[in-house]
């Protein structure tokens, strides 16, 4: 038995102190990943694909409202409840930490999503369509996915390997803040930062041992590697 | 050879048997053949039964193994980890065995089963279409010549609506 | 009693009950007809989704499962009336099952064949569903026996063969009477299926012991059956299936619409075949008492269910209660009435349990009931998980309908189908009740008491 392993350990804080809710990261993450163009009763129906959502949640009673948000997406947990489920090994764990999910085997079951906590996996109900002239944007990087396979963030592996090939290729150890998903490139108040949880000295580690640190759903046990930042409620009346 | 009679009634066919212990056959050579299972006794003692649940045990090991190779074997071979669970876990290892144990203890049950009761044999046999409308035969299991002969004769005596040998009937 | 066993006489009770194999008439055919009708338009619904995606049934995120899920856990627990009836009841030496063993255990192997269509039509890419199977391939990759599906795949194949095994090792002394019975090409084919049975007294005895053993071993492969189904809701995180108490709470479950389909189908096959003689009001009051003994069994773990839910108030799995009985609360009434209420008066009663139109209903409201609440299990929790912002709720589309009923229909075809071509009877075994147990009269060679009272 031989199970490979790897230096590196992807992770991903988010400062929600910082996020205005501007939705950057969702229209970034649609056109990097290939992702299909939703109609209206498409998202009535849920049945839109975004990876990464904004999910807006209102405090208080009028007038003393207040919007809340809540960037969500794959949490690529440790001890992820979507991966054992699957019959054909579709989902799987990654020696980097990273929550795989292979296309070419899912023959959807959908019990991944079922299983998901965090309901972040999406499914393609049909085969996937851009409208003109969208099509002629796709990524050649990005499998497009048919119909009937389960999809999900991946951290923009793509990224995560081109910077390791680009490092390989020039000899040299990959640079914190080299490899960056489309979100977090795109994020205009950088509330997203990503990079490698194992290096104890990146910039997500050391935000990562913050005091306004914590993650989703705790405790149901399933150690996510996305880490949430969140102050203490300063703008809180009372 | 196989001589069969067949007779009507339960009585005369338990009469005809009597009958022919009487004369020397020993009981091990002698048969019932009914469309309905009598007590033993009624016809025939309890016969002694080769020991077919041998095959549900041997089946229902080789499926065992079988299915522990399947669950353990395979994710072995192919090492993936998904979630925490380790590779070869103990609950759906022990599932899988379980089941496919009790798959081919009972595909040996059923093969264990055929081979106690010789079948199948599709070639012809002593046999008679009555049996399945009721009647009963006699069988008797005789070397050929005056020992077949004299079989033939008592079951005759006996009363048997019809006497045909093993290559006979259908 | 010796009245009876006078009055017994082979050849006219193989032809009763050959009866039901005669050439079939035009009502024959038009049933037949009409349910191949319903069946085909399954498949055309089927086609559609296949063509197109799974986007024409009504699933949709977070409700990723729907009616196929909950049509196959529902056959599939149908599929424990043939074990109940015939492998229960043989070995607690009840002997008024003989009659109906047969139609029970052919339910339980269509119904468990049923089931194992739904998992496969409810794949996305159905087209490859050949990847679950366990086979050395060019992707030098096994499945994940770590997963539930796996587990109900391997349990589901095990139930199906073994069902057909059960079933087929006691039709073959029938299938020999048929073989006698019958003239030409027929005879041919019949004689092949008996495999050269001539009921010799070895023969006889190897059956009865083997049948025994195999009615050993179909029982514990039953109850892990429907464990397993439920271990595929129990073993998630899902607020609401990650409990305990499925497997047990399934198993009852399984147990209840199973005893209910073999009282309906006694019923129908009392009317069909007429035999009231041996389907007589006590056999309907012992089997009405049992399935008041497992409704007693349902509701007690429905209420522990709910109560313990009720009591700690998480609030997420709460809600699930809550939003059950707003959403579905009609459903959820039916299911009470149909599972508790109604049964648990009604069959109170000696006379209830023994008047058959009475009967006829209960039992069709009891697997009505077993339906709902396999949907109040798959919808309801999937609906409303951890995420509020992701909450949604779940109406089946009609392709997701047509096929529902095209599987009722398939079931019936099916089972119309088997009662043309094979003894719906079990001939020898309700002849071996007639003849040698109850007649102590007709001894042989030695006298015997009366094997079995009769009831």
């Amino acid at each position: 038995m031989n199970i490979e392993t790897s230096e590196f350990h992807w992770g991903m804080v988010i400062d929600l102190d910082r996020c205005t809710g501007c939705g950057a990261c969702v229209t970034a993450c649609q056109a990097e990943n290939n992702i299909p163009i939703s109609e209206q009763d498409g998202i009535a129906n849920g049945r839109n694909l975004h990876w990464i959502r904004i999910e807006r949640y209102w405090e208080g009673e009028f007038p003393h409202v207040r919007a809340r948000f809540l960037p969500m997406l794959c949490q690529h947990c440790d001890d992820a409840p979507c991966e054992p489920v699957c019959p054909v090994y579709a989902s799987y764990h990654n020696p980097e930490g990273l929550n795989g999910q292979v296309y070419n085997r899912c023959v959807g079951t959908r019990y991944c999503a079922n299983n998901c906590p965090y309901a972040v996996r999406v499914f393609n109900f049909f085969n996937p369509k851009w409208p003109k002239p969208l099509e002629q944007q796709l990524s050649p990087d990005v499998t497009v996915r048919s119909r009937g396979v389960m999809e999900k963030c991946s951290f923009c592996i793509q990224r995560i390997r081109r910077g390791k090939e680009q490092a390989s290729l020039e000899n040299r150890k990959l640079l914190d803040g080299e490899v960056m998903p489309a979100c977090a490139q795109t994020c205009p108040p950088q509330a997203i930062i990503f990079g490698d949880l194992n290096d104890p000295d990146s910039r997500v580690s050391k935000l990562a041992r913050s005091p306004r640190r914590f993650r989703l759903f705790e405790d149901l046990g399933t150690e996510p590697s996305v880490i949430y930042l969140k102050g203490g409620g300063h703008d809180h009346p009372g | 050879m196989e001589i069969l009679g067949v007779f009507k009634t339960l009585d005369s066919a338990a009469a005809a048997i009597d009958k022919l212990i009487a004369a020397g056959v020993t009981e091990e050579r002698i048969t019932s053949l009914s469309s309905v299972p009598y007590p033993a006794g009624v016809l025939i003692k309890k016969k002694r039964l080769p020991r077919f649940y041998l095959w549900t045990l041997v089946f229902g090991g080789g499926g065992a193994v079988l299915g522990f190779s399947l669950a353990a074997g395979t994710a072995w071979l192919y090492p993936l980890q998904t979630g925490d669970k380790p590779i070869i876990s103990i609950f759906p290892v022990g599932l899988i065995t379980y089941e496919l144990m009790m798959l081919f203890a009972i595909i040996g049950t059923l093969v264990g089963m055929f081979w106690a009761m010789r079948l199948p044999k599709f070639n012809r046999q002593a046999y008679a279409d009555e049996i399945g409308d009721g009647a009963i035969g006699v069988l008797v299991t005789a070397e050929d010549g005056p020992k077949a002969e004299e079989v033939r004769e008592s079951l005759r005596d006996s009363g048997a609506g019809r006497i045909c040998n093993g290559e006979e009937g259908a | 009693m010796t009245t009876r066993a006078n009055r017994y006489d082979a050849v006219r009770m193989n032809r009763e009950m050959l009866s039901s194999m005669s050439p079939p008439t035009w009502r024959w055919y038009l049933l037949a007809a009409v349910l191949g009708a319903v069946v085909a338009f399954g498949l055309y619904a089927f086609t559609v989704q296949v063509t197109t995606g799974m986007g024409v049934t009504g699933i949709n995120r977070p409700v990723m499962w729907g009616i196929y899920i909950i049509s196959f856990v529902f056959w599939v627990g149908l599929s424990h009336s043939g074990t109940m009836v015939s492998a229960i009841l043989r070995l607690s030496k009840a002997s008024w099952r003989r009659p109906i063993l047969r139609g029970a255990e052919a339910m339980t192997v269509f119904s468990i064949s049923v089931a194992g269509l739904f998992p496969l039509i409810h794949l996305g890419r159905n087209w490859i569903f050949y990847y679950l199977l366990p086979y050395p391939n060019q992707r030098g990759l096994w499945p994940n026996f770590r997963s539930p599906l796996l587990f109900d795949m391997v349990a589901i194949n095990t139930y199906i063969i073994g069902s057909t095994i059960f079933l087929y090792i006691g039709l073959l002394p029938d299938l020999a009477v048929v073989r006698d019975c019958s003239s030409g090409w027929k005879k041919k084919i019949y004689a092949i299926l008996a495999m050269g049975w001539r009921g010799s007294a070895e023969q006889w005895q190897v059956f009865s012991r083997g049948s025994t053993l195999l009615a050993c071993l179909i029982i514990p492969v039953a109850v892990s059956v429907h464990s397993i189904v439920a271990w595929d809701f129990a073993v998630t995180l899902v607020p609401g299936w990650h409990s305990t108490i499925f497997a047990p709470y399934f198993v009852i479950g399984a147990i209840t619409s199973g005893v209910a389909a073999v009282i309906t189908l006694m019923i129908v096959i009392r009317k069909l075949f007429k035999l009231e003689e041996f389907l007589q009001p006590v056999h309907f009051d012992n089997m009405a008492k049992l399935l008041l003994a497992v409704c007693l069994l349902w509701s007690y773990f429905y209420f522990s269910e709910v109560f313990t839910t009720w009591y700690a108030h998480k609030p997420i799995e709460w809600e699930i209660f809550s939003f059950m009985s707003s959403r579905y609360g009609i459903m959820l009434l039916i299911m009470m009435l149909g599972n508790t209420i109604v049964p648990i008066i009604g069959l109170c009663f000696r006379q209830v349990r023994r008047s058959l139109p009475a009967l006829l209903v209960i039992t069709l409201l009891v697997n009505l009931a077993m339906f709902i609440e396999r949907f109040l299990i798959v919808v309801p929790s999937l609906s409303h998980k951890n995420i509020p912002f992701i909450w949604g709720s779940y109406t089946p589309s009609w392709v997701e309908l047509a096929i529902m009923v095209a599987s009722f229909a398939l079931f019936f075809l099916l089972y119309t189908l088997f009662a043309k071509f094979f003894p719906i009877l079990a001939i020898t075994d309700v002849r071996e009740q007639e003849e040698v147990l109850l007649g102590s009269q007709q001894n042989g060679r030695t006298r015997l008491e009366t094997l079995v009272k009769e009831e």
